[in-house]
């Protein structure tokens, strides 16, 4: 039941396959492209040819704003709003591969020269070096043959693409623009690469705790360390072949950075451009700050600048930035969770009323922007808010008297372990509480007994009896810490972001674009690691944990979570 | 029904050929399609609206069911599949059929009714094409009851399923059709 026609060519194909196995690393460094010269494109100027051809591109839109028109498997229409060139060729056009179907770089710099079957990355000056006879698969690309193929789905050798790839139905002008798009895209190594090292950065921001900066250096530093060992080992016999050598042209040295800010947040972006200005960094690897991530969010949008998993609770929050992947919406996606669980208990009859009580920090205004919105997309309407001053606590007669004037069903309670005392006031009625495990921290279990059976815990993480197993990993980058603080979870979440950085950069292989560093970690599979019940990926995704838990707080003074909840997502 | 182990070695073979594009360079490749009888699972899932669907009520009702398994950031595959579910769509409504598409995430995490609100307008879905996603192990008990079962999005394959309404049989059709194949399919069916 095979679907593929691979049959007649499994002889080589297998050949391919065993060869890339050998050398268990799939790619080499581009060498530079052909960029076009400076003037014009399609009588237009080169900023705004490329303008339009990015939009093509990733948009699917013509010049006009019409959507590209094409067609896929023989006669299947398509509008280039359904889909790009981007969503399988990805942002670097260095392609992908899913589901049995290889999407094939279509950047400048491959574009540019010709592709063989066996080892095809390898550059023509490699080539030579190594003596390499074998033809090659298809010669370079021209525009001509550039704009037959994708019209036609047929490369210059007279191979027919797969029936998934789009056949362009474009002017010549139209086409003369993406071509020129084409050829402009990854063609250079991003700034960070040098010579034979990739660096990256880490930044952080004032009021972080020496043990906290610890949490996330030291593993980050034993990782580039390790890394950095392994090029050892290339003098031998095994790295001397065509594979060895394919491999070992893959590897760079990593360095990384401390890029210390100081001062009010407004002072950061010119501190960071003065950073990147003095040691350009390929992107940034965690990170550390206080408060709220934004304004180095901000930095990095604006640079085009990656920023790996910072280790923040109060991300930004976009559908539509690109360049900073978090593990997760933080604050906000426990506010997220309380409003979908709650909706999931309501429905189909949504009478519920509810009240927030928000602390007047960013992470309560956060926990309360999440549920907000996410009430607000479940179709329910505005819930009352009241904003309580940061440092004064909630009081007992405060919370009776609101509970007594508006008889909510259920309270949100976006405050910290100060509000206990207050708490006392739902025993008076059925009235249910939502509070946040992160903003209670280690106080959680501290929660008056009274009241347990009647207040709900967002709980981001896995459940704490099956952590530890994985948790326990993390230890391996701890050389030169003596133990985990398990309440920040600051050297797990690096430990995860070393893993998930390891196999981005031998999926990256030697396509040292920024752009691609992001498009190798969307095309992940899923992972299981520390704190997160599952880390899961996809083009564009920006939130690699995406769920939470409701929780109770179960009986006695060493209280365990009890679990309420399936992992929330909807 | 079994899968073919040569299916399995070359569909493997061909994740390992990454680095050489070796498949994506093929002629389109022929469709396969089977009859088989599925068991639909007592699950609850969410559409693309926010509702709650009994995916068994949906299938079985005896109306003319398509499905599919797709998710919202796919490279590949899934965009594929649902530019030929929009080009039914777009046939069928100069027909007095009702064909009911129904498309399952295997990205539930991701998928919420929001994104697959914004993947259907993106393929100008009419009614009639439902977008459901659901809890982890709910997408896996369907998974699993159209022997469709992946246990990572990434390693997904194409697949449509085609119900009888008559017999209540599936043809399923593994690999990618044309619109004009997609059509001779829905009226061997007996859905057209």
């Amino acid at each position: 039941m095979s679907g593929w026609r691979a049959v007649p060519l499994l002889s080589r194909a297998l050949a391919g396959a065993l060869g890339l196995l050998l050398l268990a690393a799939p790619a080499v460094a581009a060498p530079p492209g052909k960029p076009k010269p400076a003037g014009t494109v399609a009588g237009l100027p080169v900023d705004n040819a490329l303008a339009l051809g990015e939009r093509m591109y990733r948009l699917g839109l013509l010049p006009s704003g019409e959507p590209m028109s094409s067609v896929v498997n023989g006669d299947v229409p398509v509008a280039g709003t359904a889909f790009s060139c981007s969503s399988c060729h990805l942002r670097a056009g260095l392609g992908s591969w899913e589901g049995g179907i290889v999407t094939l770089p279509t950047n400048g710099a491959r574009l540019a020269i010709p592709r063989y079957w066996k080892f095809p990355n390898l550059s023509p000056e490699e080539r030579r070096e190594l003596k390499l006879q074998n033809p090659a698969a298809r010669p370079a690309y021209t525009d001509e043959t550039l704009a037959h193929l994708l019209r036609t789905g047929r490369d210059p050798s007279g191979y027919d693409m797969h029936s998934v790839m789009p056949r362009y139905d474009l002017s010549d002008p139209d086409m003369a623009l993406l071509i020129n798009y084409l050829r402009n895209l990854s063609v250079r190594p991003s700034p960070g690469v040098v010579g034979d090292t990739l660096r990256f950065a880490t930044v952080i921001a004032p009021g972080v705790s020496e043990e906290d900066q610890q949490a996330m250096l030291v593993p980050l530093n034993n990782y580039v360390a390790r890394h950095n060992q392994f090029s050892a080992g290339f003098g031998n016999r095994m790295y001397l072949g065509v594979g060895g050598n394919e491999m070992s042209g893959a590897y760079r040295k990593l360095a990384l950075s401390v890029w210390r800010l100081s001062g009010p947040p407004e002072t950061w972006p010119a501190q960071l451009d003065a950073f990147l200005a003095k040691e350009p960094a390929f992107a940034l690897l965690g990170g550390i700050a206080p408060g709220e991530w934004k304004p180095i969010h901000d930095f990095c949008e604006r640079a085009k600048l990656p920023c790996l998993f910072p280790i923040t609770d109060l991300p930004a929050v976009s559908d539509t930035d690109w360049y900073t992947q978090y593990f997760s919406k933080g604050y906000y996606q426990e506010g997220q969770a309380a409003a979908r669980y709650l909706h999931g208990l309501d429905d189909p009859n949504p009478t519920r009323k509810v009240l927030q009580l928000v602390q007047d920090s960013p992470e309560g205004k956060a926990l309360a922007q999440g549920f907000r919105e996410t009430w607000a997309e479940l179709g329910r309407a505005a819930v009352p808010e009241t904003l309580l001053p940061e440092g004064k606590p909630l009081a007992l007669a405060a919370l009776e008297e609101l509970l007594a004037r508006e008889k909510p069903s259920t309270v949100l309670l976006w405050t910290g372990s100060s509000a206990f005392p207050a708490l006392a006031a739902l025993t008076q009625g059925a009235t249910g509480a939502f509070l946040s495990a992160r903003l209670l921290g280690g106080q959680l279990t501290n929660l008056p007994e009274p009241v347990r059976s009647q207040v709900w815990i967002t709980y981001p993480y896995r459940e704490p009896k099956l952590e530890a197993k994985y948790s326990l990993y993390a230890d391996t980058l701890l050389g030169g810490l003596k133990q985990r603080n398990p309440e920040t979870r600051i050297s797990t979440r690096t430990y995860a972001l070393v893993q998930i950085l390891r196999q981005a950069l031998m999926d990256m292989d030697r396509h040292f674009y920024r752009d691609n560093l992001l498009d190798r970690i969307g095309m992940q599979r899923d992972q299981i690691l520390p704190d997160y019940l599952r880390l899961s990926f996809g083009p564009g995704q920006r939130y690699a944990s995406k769920g939470c838990f409701i929780m109770q707080v179960g009986p006695g003074p060493s209280p365990s979570l009890l679990r309420k909840s399936e992992w929330v997502i909807h | 029904m079994r899968r073919n182990p040569w299916a399995t070695l070359l569909t493997t073979a061909s994740l390992w050929l990454s680095g050489s594009g070796f498949l994506a360079a093929q002629a389109p490749p022929p469709y396969s399609r089977t009859l088989e009888t599925y068991t639909v699972p007592e699950v609850v899932l969410v559409n693309q609206d926010g509702a709650k669907v009994k995916l068994k009520t949906l299938l079985d009702s005896g109306e003319p069911v398509i499905l599919d398994f797709i998710f919202g950031t796919c490279t590949t595959i899934c965009p594929v599949l649902s530019a030929g579910y929009a080009n039914l769509q777009t046939k069928l409504a100069a027909t007095p059929s009702k064909v009911h598409l129904v498309s399952v995430s295997i990205d539930p995490e991701n998928d919420t009714p929001k994104v697959m609100r914004d993947y259907l307008k993106r393929y100008r879905a009419k009614p009639g094409w439902d977008f459901l996603t659901g809890r982890r192990e709910d997408i896996d008990k369907v998974m699993n009851a159209f022997n469709a079962y992946i246990p990572n999005k990434m390693s997904h394959y194409p697949l449509t399923l085609i119900r009888d309404p008559k017999t209540g049989k599936w043809i399923r059709i593994y690999g990618m059709m044309s619109s004009s194949e997609f059509v001779a399919e829905c009226r061997k069916a007996g859905i057209l």
